[in-house]
């Protein structure tokens, strides 16, 4: 609904809850365990309840979804700062979506590996080729077998 | 060194001498000779694998002599946290997930004993019988009978459940005499179902046995709406070593993302009947889909297509349950494993939609410690839902749907061999 109001509560014959401009925000996570390929994981405010996420979803982002399962994750309160105080890290809601219709999601790879190339003539370029002889120097001699110096004349 | 022996060297010089001609057959007399000594095994109270492995194989060794009634017993003894499995489920997607734990391939249709071109032999009269039976309990609860509207969730109790057990009593009784096994069978109300068994492995994750590897272990406890059961077993559908290309579904991750919760309680085996009961096989269960897996309800939700997979999944599920209770009263466990396989039929309804379910179990072998090389796989069939009538106007039942009435007279006509 709304993140600072209490909640209206419904009764039968009440009119129809309608909100126009909600100021829930939802955050997309990867999640940290593996999670089942229909099953998205959102941290939603803590004022949120499950009808919420599937309206949020369904109404704004046409998102069919099928099922919604929430947990709240507490964090700590034992960290002290440096005036000995307890500091607490904030607690948040989980939400998990399965999503309907046999869709699924895969949470993307955000920071994809990139092989670094040097461009030609540059200092990192020397710097590597450097760093790179140094290392081949400093392996031992292939002709002995993995054998270590100790052992010889 | 040799310089210093005193004993004289020249016997050593010569290559033919006593004692370098050796005249037994070493290597074959080895293997043929009686050991003087007994075998070498490991320990059985150090703290060490083969230690442990030992303890596991004398236990099971000792329970292969023991009455079924025992191995019950001591198999499902020891109580620890497992994975209820309820058959009618909310999960989504869950007859994978279920195909998986139990071992089963799905095959949809049904085997090639009740397949169309085998319809043949269905009797015009007592089809016709078997219809006015269905009609007028349809009608008796739905139209002359008058009933008040009850809360949405009690629907089903209010219409459905008097309807079917009034179609189970009948049809039992009038098919009696095409069929002798149904004239000494049991029909039970409400039975209770129940079976307990090991499957996979996981690695504790945390507390005091942090790092232990331990089976995962599941529970099904089951209410069917009525249950029939006979003292014979049902004829197989398929032999034990058939070859059936459909897979077994695998399922790499946890039950929890089902979502499956553990609890811990009595691990129960029961078919419904206790052990010493003379009608210990099953021949057919009936299900009802309660009010909140009624497909009218799962599509305001949005989940029409999860309305077929949630009856196979209840299907797979009563049916495993089912079948592997009648296994264990038989003496029959994961070390040693079904001889025969153990056939149960079943019949899911919401009260205007059919399902029907053949199972057959080839193998109760699924603790992790018996499914190494284990190539059976158990069977399920089943068909899509089946419509048996349109609607109900004017004490009159517009559109009743033949196949499922000859499917159901099919059903219950399943003899076992004499």
């Amino acid at each position: 609904m709304a993140k600072r109001i209490i909640y209206p509560l419904y009764q039968l014959g009440n009119p129809q809850l309608r909100l126009f401009r909600p100021t829930f925000n939802l955050t997309l996570v990867r999640p940290g365990k593996e999670q089942p390929p229909d099953t998205v994981q959102f941290r939603i405010p803590m004022e949120m309840t499950k009808f919420d996420v599937r309206n949020y979803l369904e109404k704004i982002y046409s998102v069919p979804v099928a099922a919604v399962r929430t947990r709240i994750q507490y964090c700590t309160n034992k960290k002290r700062n440096h005036l000995n105080q307890r500091v607490k890290r904030p607690d948040y809601k989980v939400a998990y979506v399965q999503l309907a219709q046999q869709q699924t999601f895969q949470f993307p790879d955000i920071f994809p590996e990139k092989d670094k190339k040097h461009e030609e003539g540059s200092v990192e370029e020397m710097q590597e080729k450097f760093m790179e002889d140094e290392r081949q120097r400093q392996k031992p001699d292939p002709r002995r077998g993995g054998v270590t110096e100790w052992f010889g004349l | 060194m040799a310089s210093c022996r005193r004993l004289p060297l020249h016997p050593f010089l010569s290559s033919t001498s006593a004692r370098l001609v050796c005249r037994r057959n070493v290597q074959v007399e080895a293997s043929t000779a009686k050991s003087l000594y007994p075998p070498i095994l490991p320990s059985r109270t150090a703290k060490s694998k083969s230690a442990k492995r030992r303890v596991a194989t004398e236990f099971f060794e000792q329970l292969r002599a023991c009455t079924p009634q025992e191995k019950i017993r001591a198999l499902t003894r020891v109580q620890r946290k497992k994975y209820v499995i309820y058959p009618q489920t909310f999960a989504l997607n869950a007859d994978k997930w279920y195909q998986h734990y139990t071992k089963t391939a799905y095959l949809s249709g049904l085997p090639e004993k009740y397949s169309a071109s085998t319809n043949a032999a269905v009797d015009e009269s007592v089809l016709s019988e078997v219809r006015s039976v269905v009609c007028d309990s349809l009608l008796q609860e739905l139209w002359y009978l008058k009933k008040g509207r009850t809360f949405t969730h009690k629907e089903q109790e209010q219409f459905v459940t008097p309807f079917l057990r009034n179609i189970v009593c009948g049809l039992k009784n009038l098919l009696a005499k095409e069929n002798s096994v149904l004239s000494q069978s049991s029909l039970d109300f409400d039975p209770q179902v129940n079976y307990y068994w090991l499957r996979g492995e996981r690695t504790i994750p945390e507390g005091h046995r942090r790092g232990l590897v331990e089976p995962v272990r599941f529970q099904i406890d089951d209410k069917p709406h009525s249950q029939i059961r006979v003292p014979q077993q049902l004829p197989e559908f398929v032999p034990l070593e058939a070859e059936i290309s459909t897979e077994v579904p695998v399922i790499t991750l946890a039950p929890d993302l089902l979502p499956l919760f553990r609890r811990q309680y009595d691990n129960n085996i029961f078919i419904g009947a206790k052990l010493e009961d003379p009608f210990c096989y099953g021949h057919t269960q009936f299900h009802m889909v309660p009010d909140r897996f009624h497909r009218n309800k799962m599509s305001k939700r949005g989940l029409s297509d999860q309305v077929e997979v949630s009856l196979r999944a209840n299907g797979i599920a009563s049916l495993f349950a089912w079948t592997g209770a009648q296994a264990m009263y038989q003496g029959f466990w994961s070390e040693e494993d079904v001889s025969r396989p153990f056939v149960s039929q079943a019949v899911i309804t919401d009260g205007q939609f059919f399902s029907f379910f053949c199972y057959q179990l080839n193998t109760l072998a699924l603790s992790p410690r018996a499914d190494v090389n284990n190539s059976k796989k158990n069977l399920c069939w089943g068909t899509e839902s089946m419509r048996l009538y349109e609607r109900i106007t004017d004490g009159d039942i517009v559109g009743l749907n033949d196949a499922v009435l000859k499917l159901l007279l099919q059903f219950l006509l399943n003899k076992p061999q004499c």
